[in-house]
């Protein structure tokens, strides 16, 4: 995928010489934000987008919905087959950080859904022998 | 590890489109250059793909608080695959910064691991030191991979655990990362090993 800012790189900015630029412009799309509102977003969190009334032009029918910014339907647009954080920030080129914030926005507004890992932490008790034998099965048929 | 709220929480309205898979990742660790992102292509269904992180210094929160005010941020890529294991499984497989001090930093990354894979340069063993001591330290069950690039291993198995100080109960293999064979091999070691360690008694607090 291009990179959001490629054009405006070549555009705008020249060589895009202001080494800040890729620091600041992704704090763009996230107006300003640099922290997700919600702390539970994990590398492996998987999200799917929800089913949707569409409104005349075919779009996600959304009352009292906030704007969405093009970054923002590129995500519901990849997430109707489910889709881990990271492999949403690989595909957007983004940082996690911005990443889960935008996640963050659609999963507060319902148009995401997502889907902590399984708990798996020795301190809790570990992966159950289930788990294991499943994962099991599926690496031997590599 | 807390369950989330997000699951726990009954969906309202919305019908999902797609079940969503469950997911678990498995760290692949190692010092700079030893093949970890070689190992995940190797296993991966696809093309290892690569994100970036900001991290900063403050996120240590350890003992260092200068860096708090300093706000010393710098960008850390990271190489991962997938396997799925079933429509309900999948594994993602994470390639570990090569400089630990990167992931010492980077909690989302270490937290929630099933486990992890340390693989070892015969030629430069101690650059895989860090990351044993990182997987011991987190209580992070893991393996050890060897990696012989062209079958070039001039130490002996014997010795190779004895130089990185392997408790006898870490499996270790010895092969080649590029083959596929071998990454599967090295997984399945881990998932034996998962399944031979003796459950945690919870400890009573207070």
């Amino acid at each position: 995928m291009t990179p959001y800012w490629a054009d405006e790189d070549e555009d705008e900015h020249g060589e895009g010489a202001d080494g800040a630029g890729t620091m600041v412009r992704p704090y763009t799309i996230t107006r300003g934000r640099t922290a997700p509102e919600r702390d539970d977003l994990t590398l492996i969190t998987v999200l799917t987008t929800t089913q949707q009334e569409l409104d005349e032009y075919g779009r996600p029918y959304r009352p009292g919905g906030r704007g969405l910014q093009p970054e923002h339907r590129v995500i519901l647009d990849r997430c109707r087959q489910p889709a881990a954080v990271a492999e949403i920030a690989a595909d957007l080129d983004l940082p996690v950080s911005v990443t889960k914030i935008l996640l963050g926005d659609l999963v507060a507004q319902g148009l995401l859904l997502a889907r902590a890992p399984l708990s798996v932490a020795r301190a809790a008790g570990g992966a159950d022998l289930g788990l294991l034998k499943a994962v099991r099965e599926g690496l031997r048929r590599l | 590890m807390t369950s989330s709220p997000m699951t726990d929480r009954p969906t309202t309205g919305s019908q999902v489109a797609a079940a969503a898979p469950a997911a678990v990742k498995i760290l692949i660790a190692g010092g700079f250059g030893v093949g970890k992102t070689t190992l995940v292509g190797a296993v991966s269904e696809v093309t290892p793909l690569r994100t970036e992180e900001y991290l900063t210094r403050a996120s240590v929160g350890v003992d260092d608080l200068s860096g708090v005010d300093e706000k010393d941020t710098t960008t850390v890529a990271l190489d991962f695959g997938r396997i799925t294991v079933s429509p309900e499984l999948v594994v993602y497989l994470f390639g570990t910064p090569g400089q630990e001090r990167f992931w010492f930093m980077w909690n989302d990354l270490v937290n929630g691991a099933l486990g992890g894979v340390v693989i070892a340069d015969t030629r430069r063993l101690e650059s895989s030191f860090a990351s044993i001591d990182f997987f011991e330290s987190r209580d992070i069950p893991f393996v050890v991979a060897i990696n012989c690039f062209h079958g070039i291993n001039t130490r002996s198995p014997a010795e190779i655990r004895a130089a990185l100080d392997l408790d006898p109960q870490v499996p270790m293999l010895v092969g080649d990362v590029r083959e596929r064979p071998f990454g599967r091999d090295v997984l399945l070691a881990l998932v034996d090993h998962l399944m031979n360690l003796p459950v945690l008694q919870p400890v009573p607090v207070g």
